[in-house]
């Protein structure tokens, strides 16, 4: 039976969890549009973050810092990020290497793997949480917990932190001309070798923060980032492959409809309706909601 | 001369060292048993790691005693991740290449029932340790054994905690798992064949979901006088959390359908709304152990540091159960294993003999512990001091 409350507060829950999704998405989408590659392992520099957040929260700073520890996990995993990327993603420039498609999957699932692993060995199969102190806050109708809504608010902070990047700042500047032509900035003087390792090093630190934020969430163990993984993909694809106003908008659809489903059609198909609407996007625009046509030379 | 003298002194050698090595070596070849456990999620690799602590402690006590006919025991360990294919690879591994005499750890039932049909064929007995589904059992398959409460069991005992609370509402909440859905037909079914007085809402959801707001709005809207949680691992502490968050919990009380809340970690995870919390138990620290079980309590506290919980005295249980079958079948064949294991009486953790009979639907092969449910009364309670409100089945 329809009920108008319901319906409000599935909406907000929808909204506010779509931002989430969005900035786990932002990640994926400005690797590919800068460096020209699907990271798979985005998932695990989510994770990366997350553990990073629970030993800063527990073992150094406690729950009421969660703030600086959400900052200082981030820098951790862009350095993680900014080191890996000349040993791992640059010979694919670098090497002759021809499929570079394939090149770039090959290496990104291998890390997938080696950083679950390795998660794993580490700490064990454990769920763990930093806790939090942040109480539950009233969203109109809906009662939301503080943690998930500082997660949201933070998460539209960063994404509007990025904008600032990408357009008031000279790296911004140079990002967006990568973007467009590889071979168009490396005549005007830019080192786009050094520029993809920022790239990447600030795609995956965008996951590692979305990773802390929702640390007390969604909880900490070493596979929690499959779902960061699937649906960022699913939101880059809704959105449109490169697309960062594409990211935002698909995320708080995906939310949106994810959440509506689940309670006015049937709550077991949750993540089927996210497929549903990537379908029905695909079909009446292949390229995605804001995604452009290739031209290749 | 040289080049044929010597090879004869060094034939002479060899038949001397090997000859007379050369029988016992291969009377020493291990005995393998087949462990398949959660331990990575989706599965939970907590229940997961919980039964392999206590099975391999199983494997210390008979090697301890001299292993098995005479020869050591070793755990073949596989991690099925709650994943039915992951189960099915598993046993194939374990069987085929690792020469398995049996199989257990099961901890999803899901996995378990697909792991039985590849069993039925294979012909080496599967022995589930922590998976409740009736399916596992009722097929009537000879190579299905099992040490566990089951799905009737569990829902008779929640049903007359229900009576006993007068709980008229109650909204299950249950995952797309052969668990969550069994237990959620069963409820119904018993509900109806009892006539009892007891209006459901059931909500399922994807085991892989992590936002479950929108079925807990749903649940709110409903305003039960219960909730029964049926996720398992994350999924189950994702329900505390966002019910808390909803004002769904404390206000309403909430029934976790294992004994997960057992386990350590929970107080960590849920220091602000572990308290008041009901759950399903098996196994009540009051209650008296065998001589197995006292060097498992003993031998496990020594290691961990903690005292064991159901799954790690079950996970020793059917180890210990699956060697006396062995030793009483005096042989590794499958098909004297599952004779052994019909027909023999076994020494477990509790203080009861364990015995397999071919009972009716889902008793078949079946030995269930009693099914408790416990109430946690204060924060960071310890579960042993857990307040004992239904013991069912004993």
């Amino acid at each position: 039976m329809f009920s108008a409350e319901l319906f409000t507060q599935s909406l907000i829950a929808g909204i506010v969890i779509g931002i989430i999704y969005a900035l786990m998405a932002l990640g994926i989408t400005f690797i590919y549009s800068i460096v020209k590659m699907i990271n798979w392992a985005m998932g695990e520099f989510y994770m990366l973050g997350s553990f990073v957040q629970y030993f800063l929260v527990v073992g150094l700073l406690g729950p009421d810092l969660w703030w600086v520890a959400a900052l200082l996990s981030a820098a951790a995993v862009f350095l993680v990020g900014w080191l890996i990327e000349p040993v791992l993603i640059k010979p694919m420039f670098t090497g002759g290497i021809e499929r570079r498609d394939d090149y770039a999957t090959v290496v990104t699932i291998a890390l997938l793997l080696l950083m679950r692993n390795l998660a794993t060995a580490l700490n064990g199969p454990y769920q763990r949480s930093p806790g939090t102190n942040l109480g539950t806050v009233m969203l109109g109708p809906l009662p939301e917990s503080g943690a998930r809504l500082a997660a949201a608010l933070c998460a539209l902070a960063a994404m509007v932190l990025f904008w600032v990047l990408l357009k008031k700042t000279w790296l911004g500047l140079a990002l967006r001309a990568s973007s467009q032509s590889r071979v168009g900035v490396q005549i005007a003087g830019v080192d786009i070798l050094r520029l993809d390792q920022v790239a990447f090093g600030i795609g995956v630190g965008l996951a590692g923060v979305a990773g802390a934020l929702l640390a007390p969430v969604f909880l900490v163990f070493p596979t929690n980032g499959v779902v960061t993984t699937t649906k960022g993909f699913e939101i880059i694809v809704i959105g449109g492959l490169g697309s960062i106003p594409g990211a935002v908008v698909a995320g708080i659809l995906l939310g949106v409809a994810e959440s509506l489903g689940a309670a006015f059609i049937s709550s077991p198909y949750q993540n089927a309706y996210g497929f549903v609407l990537l379908l029905a996007v695909l079909l009446i625009k292949p390229s995605g909601l804001f995604g452009e046509r290739m031209r290749h030379a | 001369m040289r080049s044929t003298r010597h090879p004869a002194w060094i034939g002479a050698l060899a038949l001397a060292a090997f000859g007379t090595a050369g029988a016992p070596a291969h009377a020493q070849e291990p005995i393998t048993i087949g462990l398949i456990v959660p331990l990575s999620p989706p599965g939970d690799p907590t229940g997961g790691q919980l039964i392999r602590r206590g099975a391999e402690l199983a494997v210390e006590y008979y090697n301890q005693k001299g292993g098995v006919l005479g020869r050591p025991l070793q755990l073949s360990v596989q991690d099925s991740q709650g994943r039915p294919e992951g189960g099915v690879a598993a046993y194939r591994r374990v069987v085929g290449e690792d020469k398995a005499i049996a199989v257990t750890g099961f901890f999803h039932s899901s996995v378990n029932i697909a792991v039985n049909e590849l069993a039925k064929n294979m012909g080496v007995p599967t022995m589930s340790t922590q998976a409740s589904a009736a399916e596992i059992t009722s097929k009537r398959y000879p190579v299905a054994f099992r040490t566990h409460a089951i799905d009737p069991l569990r829902v008779a005992a929640w049903l007359d905690f229900m009576a006993q609370k007068g709980f008229k509402r109650v909204s299950i909440v249950a995952e797309t798992s052969d668990f969550g859905i069994g237990l959620t037909e069963e409820t119904q079914k018993q509900v109806k064949d009892k006539k009892l007085a007891i209006e459901l809402q059931t909500i399922s959801f994807d085991r892989s979901s992590t936002d479950l707001t929108p079925q807990l709005l749903q649940v709110k809207a409903y305003k039960p006088d219960l909730v029964v949680n049926i996720g398992v691992g994350q999924p189950m502490d994702l329900i505390i959390d966002q019910a808390t968050t909803l004002g769904i919990l404390p206000t309403t009380p909430m029934l976790v359908s294992y004994d997960a809340p057992a386990r350590p970690q929970f107080w960590q995870l849920h220091p602000n709304n572990g308290n008041g919390i009901y759950f399903i138990a098996y196994y009540s620290p009051k209650e008296k152990l065998s001589e197995l079980g006292e060097w498992l309590a003993k031998t496990y506290q020594a290691k961990y540091n903690e005292a064991p919980v159901y799954g790690s005295l079950n996970g020793f249980g059917d180890i210990a159960i699956i060697a006396q079958a062995a030793t009483q079948a005096k042989s590794t064949d499958p098909k004297a294993m599952v004779a052994a294991l019909e027909g023999g009486s076994f020494e477990s953790w509790p203080d009861a003999k364990v015995t397999f009979p071919k009972a009716d639907g889902p008793y078949w092969h079946n030995w269930a512990p009693p099914v408790l449910i416990l109430h946690f009364t204060k924060p960071n309670q310890d579960w042993k001091e857990a307040e004992v409100v239904i013991e069912y089945g004993k």
